[in-house]
């Protein structure tokens, strides 16, 4: 597939809160660098604008890092790419299978073992039971918890969990892979792993949006950046131009 | 369109879109139906798991409870233990299926808030989740009424086909109120405790326990309780005997306008549904 692309136009994303009064918010709504804007809908309901008149264009190959303070709206802008949120204005496109890696709880059922866990995840993947079986040694092989995947999820480290997810997770043949933070989770030899699938992903053009506040990170994965501000996207830049977005603060 | 491999989000364009927008998220759900089934399969297999008897459990304490009350009201009433037990039985479970499906949909979108919000996954699947468990344990169930079935006799007498049809009627019905519940209780967080409520209240409403001869035929008190309609037309033709064919054109007429009702308040509540959890 070589067709796989995101396009997004004007997205603007709002949060309606309900069971807040947005009155008592306004003595609060003087600018701040943290979150979204606040503010009261037409209708009166308290809102939170957490993107507003986003666009942004991604090809094959691109892998785009984002950064931003917290509440900026990196994972409200993941979330919109999966699929999950609908759009208030505007417009996404995302051409390709998307694999999420947003939340590593997803789907998990802490008292049944890995392998089920795996079965699970894999269906909401998009998986047949088929495909999952196919795949099934591949996945326990590179999760590398070996015995452990007998047992039950509830007795993983972080670390294990975040490998389990993220071997499920890439073992879709996804050609959009979005991805939270989180991959910091692993240790030495799983992010050594973790970078070589990601290649992989990368070298068979796919998408990349990773979700960072590790400039490391970003300059291993990413060579794209935008920077998110209140909702509001800059230019997309080259990853060599991190230090100015990252100054820009 | 939606295939997997391209999503289009779009934001309002006006109420005939919303309304295209709600039918593509059920083909969706028809098309990946086997996700439901797993997820519902996952469902019986986890609340159970290191459990020797599993759903039986319940099974045997529904089969308790008709046993108990069979005999109990069988003397109480004055009326014969082979006309009662097999009464009661089909009362007890049939109405757990209904009870079920309408209380369990009150947490259908609640649980699966972490899905919703970073998956494009069809909204329906969860509907289709909750109907389908409560299916699954309906099948296990089926044991204590096959056993009626078979010690009291009732095969010679029985009429399997209305029954069927009784519950497939009962069926389509229950999925539509569940997903009313499910989409009510995203919103409103009271509503569990009240559906609950009037689950427990329609439990003595409904002739499961005892039976309707008090009242005339098609007295108001009947034929205004939708679970009446449900119950008689599963049960009625299992014990031989015939359900008023108006019960049937009720629980019709009741699955187009609930299911009219229902798919329209989703297509309106669907962007919303996953920022409402
Ligand atoms: N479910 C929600 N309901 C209401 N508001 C929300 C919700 N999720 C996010 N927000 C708001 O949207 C804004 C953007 O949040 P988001 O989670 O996208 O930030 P982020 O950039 O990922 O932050 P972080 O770096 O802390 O992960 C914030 O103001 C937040 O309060
Ligand atoms: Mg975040």
């Amino acid at each position: 597939m070589t067709d796989v692309s995101i396009k997004v136009t004007d997205l603007t994303l709002r949060f309606p809160v309900y069971g807040v009064d947005a009155k008592s918010l306004k003595k609060n709504l003087a600018r701040v660098t943290v979150g979204g804007r606040l503010g009261a809908s037409t209708t009166g309901a308290t809102e939170v604008t957490a993107l507003s008149h986003l666009n942004l264009n991604l090809r094959a190959g691109d892998r785009l890092g984002l950064i931003g303070h917290n509440g900026s709206g990196k994972t409200t802008l993941l979330r919109a790419l999966s699929g999950a949120y609908e759009p208030d204005e505007g417009q996404i496109e995302v051409r390709g299978r998307i694999a999420a890696l947003l939340d590593l709880s997803l789907g998990i059922d802490p008292s049944a073992t890995g392998v089920d866990n795996i079965r699970l995840r894999g269906r909401i993947a998009g998986m047949s039971s088929k495909e999952i079986e196919d795949k099934m040694d591949e996945i326990a092989e590179f999760s590398g918890l070996g015995p452990f995947l007998a047992m039950p999820m509830k007795t993983y480290s972080a670390g294990m969990q975040a490998r389990l997810a993220f071997a499920v997770a890439t073992a879709v043949e996804a050609d959009v892979l979005l991805m939270d933070e989180w991959i910091s989770v692993g240790d030495a030899d799983f992010q050594k792993l973790a970078h070589r699938r990601l290649l992989n992903l990368v070298e068979r053009a796919g998408i990349l949006v990773l979700s960072s506040h590790d400039a490391g990170l970003l300059r291993l994965y990413c060579n794209k950046v935008m920077r998110l501000e209140g909702g509001v996207a800059s230019e997309v830049k080259d990853i060599r131009r991190l230090d100015e977005l990252l100054a820009a603060a | 369109m939606e295939s997997g491999q391209h999503m289009l989000r779009t934001g309002r364009r006006g109420t005939l879109f919303e309304f295209s927008m709600a039918l593509r998220d059920l083909v969706t759900s028809y098309h990946r139906r086997g996700l439901a089934w797993s997820l519902a399969w996952h469902d019986v297999v986890s609340r159970y798991r290191g459990s020797i008897l599993g759903p039986f459990w319940i099974t045997i304490s529904m089969g308790l409870m008709v046993l108990g009350i069979g005999l109990l009201y069988a003397k109480l009433f004055g009326i014969s233990v082979a006309e009662f037990m097999p009464y009661v039985a089909m009362g007890i479970v049939f109405f757990g299926l209904m009870a079920g499906t309408i209380n369990e949909g009150c947490d259908t979108f609640v649980q699966a808030s972490s899905m919703l919000s970073q998956t494009s996954l069809p909204m329906f699947t969860f509907i289709w989740r909750t109907v389908l468990r409560n299916l699954i344990n309906l099948a296990h169930h089926a044991v204590i009424i096959l056993g009626v079935i078979i010690f009291f006799g009732l095969w010679r007498v029985m009429d399997v086909l209305p029954a069927v049809g009784g519950l497939l009627l009962t069926i389509v019905n229950l999925a539509w109120i569940s997903m009313l519940a499910a989409i009510a209780s995203a919103r409103f967080r009271d509503i569990p405790q009240f559906v609950m409520s009037v689950m427990q209240f329609a439990i003595f409403m409904t002739p499961v326990f005892w039976k309707p001869d008090a009242f005339p035929d098609r007295h108001a008190f009947l034929t205004l309780n939708p679970f009446y309609h449900m119950l008689t037309t599963i049960r009625a033709p299992l014990l031989g005997q015939e359900a008023d064919g108006l019960s049937y054109v009720i629980l019709a007429i009741m699955a187009v306008l609930g299911w009219a009702l229902t798919f329209s308040v989703f297509a309106i509540t669907r962007r919303r549904i996953v920022h409402f959890l």
